[in-house]
């Protein structure tokens, strides 16, 4: 079996532990929605990508969006962030929060020269990269990574990074633009196992201070970060606390029958 | 013009002849630009468009022939509507760039071809564009590099790390100006350049230099900075070797010759050093 993402210790959560994480002064379920989408409609070229989903975000929640391929998950995070035309409602309270966002892959040319710090520096500064950084954006930059256990890639070129590293970069420069809302796109996907525990520790530890939305397609993750999960496949199939929606019927209704069975039965062995 | 002639004292040291001066310092003057805004071009993967807007100015000098106009004005300005029309229709169709680009550029060669072949006597007003000659830059040329020179550093100055950032993050609205206005930009260093090296050779003042860089560093600092270096060494070792009698050859092909020569002999530095 794929190992899995599990608490900063390697334990095993079980449903108590969830329930009761420090953080969680109420039930998610009441916590006001900081995002709220109604009715949107997505078309990518001649594909109706996601067809009336209808969802909240509750406020500080560590929200996952679980699905197929194909179910529309970046779709919908990319819509949240703005970047796509949609129909419907997309509401933000109070505010549009500031997103922190890390995509699911860089897509970039490996062999263009750029530091990782240079990088990390095109986020807080104007002054052009050719005429050097200063002391204070340096600092800042190391701070970043610091933050996500990095700081010996300063000096490596963004291009020679593992998948893993690149995320991990990725994720200093989301935190390092002082997000609201932190959002992540399959952050365990293309990591290696170090990476994908190097991660799962990482989110944890953020868990008190961001709204986190994770996508995932992988239950396990989910259940281990989730109090807030959005089955999705095109449409919503179903939301809410992991203990209500990690049921064999709403698995099956989003994955189809094949992993609700599977999910069944490791229940079955708990 | 006291600053010219100053300057002119400078390069007198190696060239005897007045026109030889005057081209050295043309060509430091557009090789600042070149190099400089071709690091970009090579990041954002726009190597052909230099050739489009390049090609463009065809139709503009036989429209402004056709019709009276100014030709600087209608060259500069046709080349800034082209670069313009490139980045709009790269933004806006389902097309890839290259294929808009490919498609700009034989349009604008063929409405050129179309114009000139209604009037004959505009060919000879072309021949300045095609090839181009850096021997014959005036005063006001080299004025003209003077501020396209400095318009490239301010430019570059606000905008690095804006365009640095959008060729690395997948693309969002907040793009949309600066690729306008590096379009405009670029089209408007390469309508300027095309007037010193001609079409044919425009694309690798831009070209070459920032690969040069490229192959040497690991970092952006680092690949401007040395394309900034290469490109006016070549310019001016590829001037200089162009006067000797030994090799007498046309100005601006001697100087692409030296910044592909450049560029292979950074190939090989990397290939053989440990970089990276």
């Amino acid at each position: 079996m794929k190992p899995t993402c599990q608490g900063p210790l390697n334990e095993p959560l079980s449903k108590a532990s969830l329930s009761e994480s420090p953080v969680v002064k109420f039930e998610v379920r009441d916590r006001p929605a900081i995002i709220k989408l109604d009715k949107v409609k997505v078309t990518l070229g001649q594909y109706q990508a996601l067809e009336e989903v209808s969802l909240k975000i509750p406020e500080k929640s560590q929200t996952v969006i679980i699905g197929p391929n194909g179910a529309g998950k970046s779709t919908l995070v990319q819509t949240i962030l703005g970047f796509l035309p949609y129909q419907g409602q997309v509401d933000f309270q109070p505010h549009k929060p500031r997103f922190g966002y890390v995509p699911q892959r860089l897509d970039f040319d490996r062999h263009m020269p750029i530091t990782v710090t240079e990088f990390l520096a095109l986020g807080l500064t104007a002054w052009p990269l050719w005429l050097g950084l200063s002391g204070k954006v340096k600092k800042s930059v190391l701070a970043g990574l610091e933050l996500v256990r990095a700081l010996e890639l300063a000096a490596k070129p963004l291009g020679a990074l593992s998948g893993g590293e690149t995320q991990r970069v990725m994720l200093a420069a989301a935190l390092m633009s002082k997000p609201e809302v932190l959002v992540l796109d399959e952050p365990a996907t293309g990591v290696d196992i170090n990476g994908e525990q190097l991660m799962c520790e990482l989110l944890d530890g953020f868990k008190s201070d961001y709204t986190i939305v994770m996508v995932s397609h992988d239950l396990p993750t989910a259940k281990a970060h989730g109090d807030w999960v959005i089955c999705l496949n095109r449409r919503v199939v179903a939301q809410g606390p992991p203990d209500r929606v990690f049921t064999p019927k709403i698995l099956a209704a989003t994955f189809g029958l094949h992993q609700g069975l599977e999910l069944f039965s490791q229940e079955a062995l708990v | 013009m006291e600053i010219l002639n100053s300057i002119y004292d400078i390069f007198g040291l190696i060239y005897e002849p007045t026109f030889m001066r005057r081209s050295a310092l043309a060509m430091a003057l557009l090789c600042l630009s070149t190099s400089s805004a071709g690091v970009m071009v090579v990041n954002r993967r726009l190597a052909f468009f230099p050739d489009a807007v390049g090609h463009s100015v065809f139709a503009g000098v036989a429209l402004a022939l056709l019709f009276g106009f100014n030709l600087q004005l209608t060259v500069l300005g046709l080349s800034v509507l082209i670069g313009l029309t490139i980045t709009f229709l790269a933004r806006h169709s389902h097309l890839a760039s290259d294929t808009i680009i490919g498609l700009v550029f034989s349009g604008a060669v063929a409405l050129g071809l179309a114009l000139v072949s209604r009037e004959p006597q505009a060919t000879s007003g072309l021949s300045r564009f095609f090839l181009g000659d850096v021997l014959t830059v005036d005063d006001g040329q080299i004025l003209a590099l003077a501020g396209l020179a400095l318009l490239s550093f301010v430019f570059l100055f606000f905008l690095t790390n804006r365009l640095t950032l959008s060729c690395l993050v997948p693309k969002t609205k907040k793009n949309t100006w600066t690729d306008y206005l590096f379009g405009a930009y670029l089209a408007l260093v390469v309508a300027i350049s095309v007037q010193a090296v001609g079409v044919l050779l425009v694309t690798a003042l831009l070209i070459a230099p920032a690969a040069t860089g490229r192959v040497l560093s690991v970092s952006l600092r680092g690949m401007f900075w040395l394309a900034l270096c290469s490109g006016l060494l070549a310019g001016q070792l590829g001037l200089w070797a162009s006067s000797l009698p030994a090799i007498n050859a046309a100005a601006g092909a001697s100087v692409v010759l030296t910044n592909v020569l450049l560029f292979g002999l950074a190939s090989l530095f990397r290939s053989l050093g440990p970089l990276r």
